[in-house]
């Protein structure tokens, strides 16, 4: 069964792929007789580098112009409560989507947190603007389809930055479309347009940049590769994520034979 | 308690204690043989501990000049952090590209990158208390062990769990290979981007150098700056009456 859903999932992947190579036109392999850079081209596993790396200056542009500026009035201008309320509003809201997915990896206790989180929050958190159920202990984790697509075995494949969204490379692209059909906001606003998705989406996306501006500067300011680096980052916290925090040390590369002086 | 020992017939009690005296002896013996391997698991746990409060200590110090604070960074780090081991892991598999010379700076430059960027990113981190939680060993040989702990912070904010990469050096004691901070291994991260500034620049391993030189000057010019700014405080009040920012 789940073979099959895998199969399935990744003919899709595939496709997505497919159509992404297609709009690149271009990808860099490098020369097959320099073992050093086909290993560390693998080891990069970004074939659409060139087009991946164009998004992000694009991104970029919009953050300077848009996104961080936005960001930091609502920083600015808010008190430290009202952010508080927002964020807490909007994690309320994606628990139906983080339930399915705790059900759908098999992970009971945890979809039992979230369901026991989503009725104290509803209730006494007043629609979920406050966040009680973290004193009670049941504290707030996160869970997504592309998470569960890599539960059931899906790799991560190639990496991929897409304006707007970031990185989304075809597992988690994947999970970020089947995660809309999750969301009971998906169908209480089917026929309403786009305005309460999108504000959704927005105000989430402002949020999540006014809590890192100063990490991003830091962050920006010493990497020798700030592209390179994001996607090391992006990797490192979904394995992260995937792994629901635990450290699985057979996971970590073989460094014992590593002699450099 | 004194019923018991009453009630306990005298020659059971002399072999008993003649038996304390023997496991006494005993583990005497074995600890001044063995004095290392007592418990290796609370070894590197304490360690880790030992190693934070160092940190902490470092970053809480008032009255520090920037550079005072990096110098005590760099002693910290040049004699708890394996850079060497680093500096090749970072390379993936150009490891073998550099020449001597371009090695021997290579090996200098990244213990500067280190020092500052570390000593700058865990300056964002005050008012926090560290606790080790537990270790898992990593490999058959007994070599490498996982350190885990966690920052929690007076303020509120959600506590950064942090894993310790330890490498057991042969005539005792520890080394730092990596720490992963929420979920990202430092080393990992430093490996992905200089090896991607190595293939982007067709191979060359001076572009690295040359990235890494640049890093290491800007992080320099910030810290020539916020030490000008701290020590000429009279044109930066002047400018805030103004209504502009001492610090732009």
């Amino acid at each position: 069964m789940i073979k099959l859903v895998n199969n399935k999932v990744n003919k899709a992947l595939a496709l997505v792929l497919g159509a992404s190579l297609f709009a690149a036109g271009c990808a860099t392999a490098p020369d097959p007789a320099d073992e050093a850079a086909v290993s560390s081209y693998e080891e990069a596993n970004d074939p659409l580098e060139p087009m991946n790396r164009y998004f992000f200056e694009l991104n970029r542009f919009a953050d300077i112009i848009l996104l961080r500026p936005a960001a930091e009035i609502y920083d600015g201008v808010l008190p430290r409560q009202a952010k508080q309320g927002v964020r807490h509003f909007l994690d309320n809201l994606r628990a139906p989507v983080i339930l399915a997915n705790d059900m759908l990896q098999g992970e009971w206790n945890r979809a039992g947190t979230t369901a026991t989180r989503f009725g104290i929050n509803t209730t006494v958190g007043v629609l979920g603007l406050d966040d009680p159920a973290t004193d009670y202990g049941y504290a707030r984790h996160g869970e997504d389809f592309g998470q569960t697509l890599a539960v059931y075995g899906v790799n991560e494949g190639p990496y991929l930055f897409l304006p707007v969204l970031g990185p989304a490379p075809p597992r988690d692209l994947t999970g970020v479309v089947v995660d809309q059909f999750f969301d009971p906001l998906t169908y209480i606003f089917w026929d309403d347009g786009y305005t309460v998705p999108v504000t959704r989406f927005v105000l989430n996306g402002v949020d999540l940049r006014a809590r890192n501006l100063e990490v991003l500067d830091e962050i920006e300011r010493t990497s020798v590769d700030y592209y390179a680096t994001i996607r090391s980052l992006y990797r490192q916290s979904r394995a992260e994520e995937i792994a629901n925090g635990q450290t699985n040390v057979e996971d970590l590369p073989d460094i014992s034979n590593i002699n450099f002086e | 308690m004194t019923t018991f020992s009453e009630a306990m017939p005298s020659l059971t009690r002399r072999a008993a204690s003649l038996l304390v005296f023997a496991a006494l002896a005993a583990g005497l013996v074995i600890a001044s043989l063995s004095p290392s391997s007592a418990n290796p698991a609370e070894e590197a746990k304490d360690y880790v501990q030992k190693l934070a409060d160092e940190t902490i200590s470092i970053l809480s110090k008032d009255g520090q000049t920037p550079s005072e604070r990096e110098a005590a960074f760099r002693e910290l780090f040049t004699e708890n952090l394996d850079i060497p081991r680093v500096a090749g892991f970072a390379l993936g598999q150009y490891a073998r590209l550099p020449s001597p010379e371009e090695k021997k700076e290579y090996l200098q430059l990244i213990e500067e990158f280190i020092v500052k960027v570390y000593a700058n990113r865990l300056s964002a981190y005050t008012d926090q208390t560290f606790h080790v939680n537990g270790s898992v060993e990593k490999g058959s040989k007994g070599k490498e062990v996982i350190v885990e702990s966690k920052i929690e912070f007076a303020s509120g904010r959600e506590p950064v769990p942090v894993d310790w990469w330890l490498l057991r050096q042969d005539g005792g004691g520890f080394k730092v290979f990596d720490v992963k901070v929420l979920g990202v291994w430092m080393a990992q991260e430093q490996r992905d981007t200089f090896i991607s500034v190595i293939r982007n620049n067709g191979g060359k391993f001076e572009a690295l150098l040359k990235h890494l030189r640049a890093q290491i000057g800007q992080a320099e010019k910030e810290i020539q700056e916020k030490l000008t700014g701290e020590a000429q405080p009279q044109p930066g009040d002047a400018q805030t009456e103004e209504g502009i920012p001492a610090s732009e």
